[in-house]
C-alpha cells in the first residue's frame, strides 16, 4: 500500500483534535466553589457526563470514519506486486503478447531476451487479468487463447522456437487489435516483442487501435548489428561436349554499417566443397562472387553458398537444386521447301536460352507422323496441312499433349475434318491494305501468352501493321480468342483439345502480310506461344520460406507424395488432397512418390527471404505512433519495465480513494444514526 | 431587598447588609438594627414583655406559699395564687450552622455565616432585652462550641458568633440529636443553617429539639446565588465540603436547577408548617431588619411565651 500523497496522512492527526480540545477545555476551566453540589448531581445533562467517553463504539467509528477520509484523500493505491497477488476488477486488463518468431529472432540472443520478457509480461499477469500469447512472423498464430493461466502461457512460451520466415507487423497487430476489440475488460494492452525490423513494417498497413488499447514495444535489437548473408545466387549455363557446365554466381550482402574483410564464401556442391572465395565488402554493400564452373553430372544437384559467421546463421547459408536445362523442340512446316516464310521465325527461337528451343524446319510434303511426335510444338507455317498428317495424326498428336500453331497466310487450307481440333473455320483473306493496315487493338492479359506484357511499357503491339490476315469463320464454342485487331476480327485464338493445345494466328510471322516480325514484340510472342504451346515450366532453383509449391504442377504428376522436411518430418500428402505445400522452413524438402520410394527423391531448396537478413531497426515509437495514433505514448526499452505503471497511472487505474471515501461517509451516517438513538433513548430513560 | 418588600413597609429604613458588614461589632450592629427596627414600628405587636399581673388560680398543694395573695384570702377566705403575664427566664438559644457550605459568598454580600451571626446577634439583643437568657451553639457534624442560656451570657454569645468560623464539612443529624439530648429545658431555639441535606433527613433531625415543649424557629439561609444560579461561563463546580468537582455549563441547567431548589424549599416549608415548626428562608443580600420584620410579623402570635 502506497500513497500519491502522503503528506495528507497528516490530517490523520484530526482524529486527535477533539480529545485535545477537550484535555485543553479540561485544564483551562475556572473553579467555581458552591456550597453543596447536591442539587446539580442531580440534572441528567449531557454537558456534564459529554466529557467523559460512554460510547467506545461511537468514539471508534467517528475516528475511523476521519482517517478514512484523510487516507482517500492521500490518494492510496497498491504496489504493482500486491496488485498481481489481489488484482480488483476494476483493474483487470487484457494482455496480448506479441512475440516476433521471424528469422531475425535467431539473431545472438536476441529470442532468449525475447522470451525473457514475455517471461516477465506473463509474470506480471493478474488473476483477474487475460493473456493471450500470438506468436507471429509472416502470419500471426493466436498460440493461446485468452486466459488467466500463467502456467500454460509459460508452457506455450517455452515451446515457442524461431521459424525461418520474414517479419511483418501488420497480421499481429491486426490480430492483436481484434482480440481487444472483442475483450470486455477496462485495461487493454498489446505488448509487442521484438527485433523491430524494419522491413516488417511498410507504413501502409492499415492497422489502428481504437482508444483505450495500448501497445508496448519492447525492443530486442542490439544496436549496429552485424550481418553478412547471400541473398541470391544466379546461374549461367554452358555446353561443352554435350555436358552442360554450370557457372554459380553468388550475391554477398552485407548488412552493417562497418565492412567486412576476409568474408569467406564457399560453394558447395553435393556434399563436395567446389571452391571458396574471400571478398571484402564495403558498409550496407553487396558484392558478388564468381565461382568456377562445374559439370552438371545428376539431373538435379543440390548446391549450399556458405559465408560468414555472424550472429545470424540462417542467412549464411544459400541452398539451391540445379537441375539440367530443357530445350523445347519445335517443328516449323512450310508450305515448300523455301524456308524463307519461316526465317523470322526460327531466328527468334533460336535466341533463347530458358529455355533453349530446339528448331526443325520441314516441308509439308516430306512431314510424316513420326516426325511430329517427339515435338513439343509444330507450327503449321501457312501451309496446307501435309498429306501425312491427315486422318487423325495431327489430332491425336495434340490430344497426347502436343502444342500446334496455326499461322494462317496466303497458302492455308484445311478440311473440315481437321478442323475438328481447330478453333474455328478457315475464312477468305481480309485486305486492309487501304489505310494504314490493322493493329491488334485487343490482347487478353489473361491469357499465358500475353501476360508478359500485362504490365505498362512491356510491350507495343500497337506498332505493327497487318495489312492482310484471315477471317475465322464460326469459331467453335470452346474456344477462347485471346486477340482481336482493331476492327474487332479475330487476331489470335486458342483452343484446347485433350492434353494439348492449339493457337490460330490470323496472319503470318514473316513480313508478307504484316511487319510484326520487325517489331520487338515479335521476339517475345515467339517464345510466349512456343512456352505455352510447349507446355513448358521453369523449374526454380529454389524458394523462400513462406511460398506454396504445388507439387502436381511442379512435377507434372498426381499420386501419393510423402515430403520430408528440413527438420526431418513427414508429411503423407494423398493424391485425392491438395497438393499444395506451404513452404516453412529452410533447407531442402525431399518429395517421394509411392511410385518411386527407394530411387532419388524430388527435391526442393528453401531460403530465407532476402529481407529478413537486413537487421535495421525502426522506431519502436514510430510504429506505436503509427498504431495508436498517438504519438507520445511511452516506450519500453529491452530493460523489461514494461508493465511497470507509473504510481499516478496505478492509482487512477485503482481509484481506492473512492471506495473509502464512500466508506467513510457511510460510517459517519452510521455514526450519525446511532448516535441519535442513543442519544434519544438516554433522554427518556 | 425585594421592591415589594420595601413597598409593605412605608417609612420603614432597612440597612443594606453589606452596609452592616462594615460594623466590626456585633454589639453595636445588634443595637443598630433592633433599635432602628423597633423605633421604625407605630406599634410594636410584641412589646408586652413584664411582670404584669395575669390572673389568679386556686392553691394547690406544693405552690410556693410567697405567691398566695393574701389580700385575696382577707376578703374571700380562700387561697390563691398571683400568676404573672410574663416569664422572664425563658432560655433563648441559638443554634448556628458553621459547616463549610456556610462560608458560601458571591458578589460582595456577606457569608451565609456573617449573615447568619448577625441574624443570631439581632435576635440575642432582642431576646436579652425582653429578659431572657440567651445562650448559644454551633455545630457542623459534631458540636463545636456550647454557651449555655444565662442571663448574663449575652457577650458571650456576641464572641461566639464573632468568632465562628466555617471550616469542617457538616451534617445536621448527629449534632442535633445530641442537642435534643442536652435541652433539659424547654425554650426557644433558633437554628440557623443552608440545610442542603434531603428534607426528610432535616425533620428527622430536627423533630427530637421538639420534643420537650421547645418553641423552634427555623431560619434557611442561602446566597442569592445558590438560588438564582446566575452563572455565565462552563466551569468545574466545586463542592466546599466535600471537595468534588462536576464540570457544568450553567446556561444549560439554570431552569432545572432553580426548580429543583425552589422544590426544596417548598418542601422544608411544607414539612416544617406540618412539624408547627416556624420557618422563614431568608437570602444574604436581604437587609437584615426587613427579614426580622418579615419574620416576626409571621411570628406575632408568639409575642408572648407561655
Amino acid at each position: 500500500m502506497a500513497f500519491l500523497t502522503p503528506l495528507l496522512l497528516l490530517g490523520l492527526g484530526a482524529i486527535a483534535v477533539p480529545v485535545i480540545v477537550h484535555l485543553v477545555q479540561r485544564e483551562r476551566k475556572q473553579v467555581i466553589h458552591f456550597p453543596s453540589l447536591m442539587f446539580v448531581q442531580k440534572i441528567p445533562y449531557q454537558s456534564v457526563r459529554r466529557r467523559r467517553i460512554r460510547h467506545w463504539f461511537l468514539l471508534l467509528t467517528r475516528a475511523l470514519a476521519i482517517a478514512l477520509i484523510v487516507a482517500a484523500f492521500a490518494r492510496p493505491f497498491l504496489r504493482q506486486n500486491a496488485i498481481a497477488a489481489v488484482a480488483t476488477s476494476a483493474g483487470a486488463r487484457e494482455v496480448v503478447i506479441l512475440l516476433d518468431q521471424s528469422a531475425s529472432m535467431g539473431y545472438g540472443d536476441y529470442w532468449q531476451r525475447a522470451k525473457d520478457e514475455a517471461a516477465k509480461a506473463i509474470g506480471n499477469i493478474g488473476t483477474n487479468d487475460r493473456a493471450t500469447l500470438v506468436l507471429f512472423s509472416r502470419n500471426a498464430e493466436e498460440n493461446i487463447r485468452a486466459t488467466s493461466d500463467r502456467g500454460r502461457l509459460t508452457a506455450a512460451l517455452n515451446a515457442a522456437k524461431v521459424t525461418a520466415s520474414a517479419t511483418r507487423f501488420g497480421p499481429a497487430l491486426k490480430l492483436a487489435e481484434s482480440i481487444l476489440a472483442r475483450s470486455t475488460l477496462p485495461r487493454r494492452e498489446a505488448i509487442l516483442i521484438s527485433d523491430f525490423q524494419k522491413t516488417g513494417w511498410a507504413g501502409s498497413e492499415d492497422v489502428r487501435f481504437a482508444e483505450g488499447m495500448t501497445l508496448t514495444p519492447i525492443s530486442v535489437a542490439a544496436p549496429n548489428a552485424a550481418n553478412v548473408a547471400v541473398p541470391s545466387v544466379s546461374f549461367s549455363r554452358a555446353s561443352f561436349s554435350n555436358q552442360e557446365r554450370i557457372t554459380v554466381t553468388a550475391g554477398i550482402a552485407n548488412k552493417s554499417s562497418a565492412p567486412a574483410t576476409g568474408v569467406s564464401v564457399t560453394l558447395d556442391i553435393s556434399g563436395h566443397i567446389i571452391e571458396t572465395k574471400r571478398v571484402d565488402i564495403a558498409p550496407n554493400a553487396a558484392a558478388s562472387v564468381v565461382f568456377a564452373p562445374f559439370t552438371l553430372s545428376e539431373p538435379s544437384v543440390h548446391g549450399i553458398v556458405r559465408t560468414g559467421n555472424d550472429g545470424l546463421a540462417a542467412d549464411n547459408s544459400f541452398d539451391f537444386i540445379i537441375t539440367p536445362s530443357q530445350s523445347v523442340s519445335v517443328l516449323i512446316i512450310n508450305s515448300g521447301a523455301d524456308n524463307a516464310p519461316s526465317f523470322y521465325l526460327a531466328k527468334a527461337l533460336s535466341i533463347g536460352n530458358t529455355p533453349t528451343f530446339h528448331v526443325e524446319t520441314l516441308p509439308a510434303a516430306r512431314v510424316t507422323p513420326e516426325s511430329i511426335a517427339k515435338q513439343s510444338v509444330v507450327i503449321l507455317n501457312d501451309t496446307p496441312l501435309p498429306p501425312a498428317l491427315a486422318g487423325g495424326a495431327l489430332k491425336s498428336y495434340v490430344e497426347r499433349g502436343g502444342g500446334l500453331l496455326v499461322v494462317l497466310g496466303e497458302h492455308s487450307t484445311l478440311s473440315a475434318g481437321d478442323a475438328s481440333i481447330l478453333p474455328g473455320m478457315v475464312g477468305a483473306i481480309v485486305n486492309r491494305m487501304d489505310g494504314r493496315g490493322a493493329t491488334i487493338g485487343f490482347r487478353d492479359y489473361s491469357h499465358p501468352v500475353f501476360e508478359v506484357f500485362k504490365a505498362p511499357r512491356s510491350g507495343d503491339f500497337s506498332a505493327a501493321r497487318v495489312l492482310r490476315y484471315r477471317a475465322i469463320a464460326q469459331p467453335s464454342a470452346d474456344s477462347r480468342i485471346i486477340a482481336r485487331f482493331d476492327d474487332g476480327a479475330i487476331a489470335a485464338v486458342e483452343r484446347r483439345a485433350g492434353a494439348g493445345r492449339v493457337v490460330m494466328l490470323t496472319t503470318t510471322l514473316d513480313d508478307s502480310w504484316t511487319d510484326l516480325p520487325l517489331k520487338p514484340v515479335y521476339l517475345p510472342l515467339v517464345h510466349q506461344l512456343a512456352r505455352y504451346l510447349g507446355q513448358y515450366e521453369q523449374t526454380s532453383a529454389w524458394y523462400t520460406v513462406g511460398q506454396i509449391a504445388d507439387l502436381t504442377t511442379l512435377f507434372k504428376s498426381r499420386t501419393d507424395r510423402t515430403v520430408v522436411t528440413p527438420s526431418n518430418e513427414r508429411l503423407r500428402m494423398p493424391a485425392d488432397t491438395s497438393s499444395s505445400l506451404e513452404l516453412t522452413e529452410h533447407g531442402v524438402y525431399e518429395i517421394r512418390t509411392a511410385a518411386n520410394a527407394s530411387g532419388r527423391p524430388d527435391r526442393i531448396a528453401v531460403n530465407l527471404d532476402p529481407a529478413e537478413s537486413d537487421l535495421t531497426s525502426l522506431d519502436p515509437a514510430e510504429l506505436v505512433a503509427a498504431v495508436t495514433g498517438h504519438a507520445t505514448q511511452a516506450t519500453a526499452t529491452a530493460a523489461g519495465a514494461s508493465t511497470e505503471l507509473t504510481p499516478e497511472e496505478t492509482e487512477k487505474t485503482q481509484s481506492l480513494w473512492w471506495y473509502l471515501l464512500i466508506l467513510g461517509l457511510l460510517l459517519l451516517v452510521a455514526e450519525n444514526i446511532v448516535a441519535n438513538r442513543l442519544s434519544v433513548n438516554e433522554r427518556f430513560s | 431587598m425585594s421592591h415589594d418588600e420595601r413597598g409593605a413597609m412605608p417609612g420603614a429604613r432597612f440597612v443594606d447588609p453589606k452596609i452592616l458588614a462594615r460594623i466590626g461589632n456585633l454589639e453595636l450592629l445588634a443595637k443598630t438594627v433592633v433599635d432602628g427596627f423597633i423605633n421604625g414600628l407605630h406599634r410594636a405587636p410584641f412589646f408586652g414583655a413584664s411582670v404584669d399581673f395575669a390572673e389568679h388560680r386556686g392553691y394547690v398543694a406544693g405552690d410556693d406559699i410567697r405567691r398566695v395573695d393574701w389580700k385575696l384570702y382577707a376578703r374571700t377566705d380562700r387561697y390563691y395564687i398571683k400568676q404573672y403575664e410574663a416569664d422572664t427566664n425563658t432560655n433563648f438559644t441559638v443554634l448556628l450552622d458553621v459547616s463549610k457550605s456556610m462560608s458560601f459568598t458571591s458578589s460582595g454580600a456577606p457569608s451565609k455565616l456573617e449573615y447568619a451571626s448577625y441574624l443570631g446577634a439581632c435576635l440575642s439583643y432582642l431576646a436579652t432585652r425582653q429578659r431572657d437568657r440567651v445562650g448559644i451553639l454551633t455545630f457542623d457534624s459534631d458540636i463545636v462550641s456550647h454557651v449555655p442560656p444565662s442571663a448574663k451570657h449575652f457577650d458571650m454569645v456576641l464572641h461566639t458568633l464573632d468568632g465562628a468560623r466555617a471550616e469542617r464539612p457538616g451534617h445536621l443529624v448527629a449534632p442535633l440529636h445530641k442537642m435534643a439530648e442536652h435541652f433539659k429545658r424547654r425554650g426557644i431555639l433558633l437554628l440557623i443553617s443552608d440545610f442542603y441535606d434531603e428534607p426528610d433527613a432535616i425533620l428527622d433531625a430536627i423533630k427530637p429539639l421538639r420534643f420537650i415543649g421547645n418553641d423552634l424557629i427555623v431560619f434557611h439561609v442561602l446566597d442569592r446565588e445558590e438560588i438564582d444560579f446566575n452563572y455565565k461561563d462552563a466551569s468545574a463546580f466545586e463542592d466546599l465540603e466535600s471537595r468534588e468537582q462536576i464540570p457544568v455549563v450553567p446556561d444549560s441547567f439554570r431552569k432545572q436547577y432553580r426548580q429543583l431548589i425552589r422544590e426544596h424549599i417548598n418542601t422544608l416549608s411544607t414539612k416544617f408548617s406540618e412539624s408547627r415548626i416556624d420557618y422563614a428562608q431568608i437570602t444574604t443580600d436581604e437587609p437584615l431588619d426587613a427579614s426580622l420584620f418579615r419574620y416576626m410579623s409571621s411570628r406575632e402570635r408568639l409575642a408572648r411565651v407561655k
